[in-house]
């Protein structure tokens, strides 16, 4: 059964939705919305319905938030407070009802995006924390994670350094470039404590696209479909993530003796499932 | 981030809370007439939030987007403009502030509402501590029929519309500005909000609103002067 993370709010059933909720985490230009739009083809094609939601999308507060970051006039307490809005209005109109149909809900970032942009502007932790405690605990968090480094010619060779994901909010003295460093650095060193808090399932973004892909669909078709592991088709030197305790494929690896495995999907070409344990350290860490 | 209570400004915040028609809005314009006279400089803090959050708070309340926490976050962040663009940086340049309601009225309502009264403390936590939080204790009829001769009919998130509580917006009204009375009186002790009988006439209840402002600013050296 789903549960929130703390407080309930009025009006909310929990006890009947049969979806799964999979959250798609990462930082800005790390190719988060290619890979969702690749998981929702993919999903559909094996019979599963897809809702594919994200930041600012709600009907409610999505244009509000867009015009107030064009006049970048919103103090940053206000700011969170709106995106908390808009994070409410699409769990109670979008992704609660999805899930009681039982669709497959992807999200393009939750709530753990919202709290590393709030911790990075010195908000209090513990406020955020209880600010979004009604949000619903995800089947899976998938971390999509790249070093500044890697990250910077993907942004530069695509669609330029944007005043929001270079912090220049903050700070607003230098030039992009180095608002851009420090701000993402900032940002990355947040998100990996959170990995590690909220047992995010890391995916290294650096290779290309086609291969992130690969490594994604093998944990969401063990989340999605619980198909159990198999020890000789774990490839050598990969490292499998542990399943969550009570899940389909923990009580099947609990079965056969085993900690925890990987996965070989139905139909998929045997390719090793390499998902990194949350403690790994980046390319470029520190 | 400082915390309800942490702030130390310069200045003075006054506020007013109370049900529709309990008198504040009267009493909170006459202390902005003496505190003027008396040539401090003194503003008033209305709820003129940035355009943006407030087009839509008006969008969601006119198509009645608005569950009990959209409506609970859309005014939090409407108050958190407040604060963060008008209020504190009065109070940082020394002056009077004067607030007709404040997060007390979001405490009252929201809980009406069904959420977890701890959750909306902690929300609202950024807020500045007033220095004194005046609370206008009217009952129920007396401010009901106060209503009755000023405007015709309630809007629908005032009169609880939203929470289904009955068919009639005269009976739901009532319903629910009486679950809101219950709050505020929860919150008299729990935020030691100074009580005015707001039975009394007008003159009554603003000389002793007088008396405690007057107290507060006897030991304020760096007050603003009007200009």
């Amino acid at each position: 059964m789903k549960e929130s993370y703390g407080v309930t709010l009025p009006g909310m059933r929990l006890n009947d939705l049969v979806g799964k909720l999979i959250v798609v985490e990462g930082t800005d230009g790390v190719g988060r919305s290619t890979q969702i739009t690749l998981l929702k083809d993919w999903l559909e094609q094996r019979g599963h319905a897809v809702l594919n939601t994200g930041l600012s999308r709600s009907g409610l507060v999505g244009k509000g938030i867009k015009r107030a970051k064009e006049g970048h006039t919103l103090g940053r307490i206000t700011l969170n407070l709106f995106y908390a809005t808009d994070f409410a209005d699409r769990l109670e109109h979008e992704i609660i009802p999805a899930l009681r149909a039982g669709f497959v809900v992807l999200t393009d970032r939750y709530i753990y995006s919202l709290m590393v942009r709030a911790m990075v502007r010195g908000l209090d932790i513990e406020w955020i924390r209880n600010v979004y405690g009604f949000a619903l605990k995800p089947d899976a968090v998938f971390y999509l994670r790249i070093g500044v480094d890697d990250l910077i010619p993907r942004v530069v060779f695509s669609r330029g350094f944007d005043y929001w994901e270079s912090g220049l909010d903050i700070h607003s003295t230098e030039d992009m470039y180095e608002s851009f460093r420090r701000y993402q650095g900032a940002l990355l060193e947040q998100f990996d404590k959170l990995a590690e808090e909220y047992k995010f399932k890391v995916v290294d973004a650096t290779p290309d696209p086609r291969k992130v892909f690969e490594k994604l669909r093998a944990g969401i078709a063990r989340v999605v479909e619980g198909e159990p592991a198999k020890p000789s088709e774990i490839a050598e030197g990969a490292v499998p993530f542990a399943p969550e305790p009570g899940t389909p494929a923990a009580e099947a690896a609990k079965d056969k003796g085993e900690p925890g495995a990987g996965a070989k999907l139905k139909g998929e070409p045997s390719s090793p499932v390499e998902l990194e344990s949350a403690a790994a350290p980046a390319s470029d860490a520190g | 981030m400082k915390r309800y209570g942490d702030h130390r400004f310069p200045g003075r915040l006054f506020i007013v809370e109370g049900i529709d028609g309990s008198g504040k809005s009267t009493q909170l314009m006459l202390l902005h007439r003496w505190l003027r006279s008396e040539g401090y400089g003194v503003v008033f803090s209305e709820w003129n939030s940035s355009m943006v959050v407030k087009d839509t708070t008006k969008r969601g309340k006119k198509r009645k987007l608005l569950t009990p926490a959209t409506f609970c976050l859309i005014h939090a962040t409407d108050f958190a403009d407040r604060v963060e663009r008008n209020i504190i940086p009065l109070l940082k340049a020394g002056a009077i502030v004067l607030c007709d309601r404040y997060i007390y009225t979001a405490f009252a309502r929201d809980v009406a509402r069904g959420l977890h009264p701890p959750w909306v403390r902690d929300l609202y936590s950024f807020a500045v501590k007033p220095t004194v939080a005046f609370y206008f204790r009217v009952p129920l009829e007396v401010s009901i029929e106060r209503l009755h001769g000023a405007r015709a009919g309630f809007k629908f998130y005032e009169a609880g519309l939203d929470l289904g509580l009955s068919e009639d917006p005269d009976e739901s009204f009532r319903v629910f500005q009486g679950r809101i009375v219950d709050e505020y009186e929860k919150m008299v002790p729990e935020f030691g909000l100074t009580v005015i009988d707001a039975t009394q006439p007008i003159e009554a209840q603003q000389e002793q609103m007088r008396q405690v402002v007057l107290s507060k600013l006897e030991k304020a050296k760096q007050l603003r002067v009007a200009p």
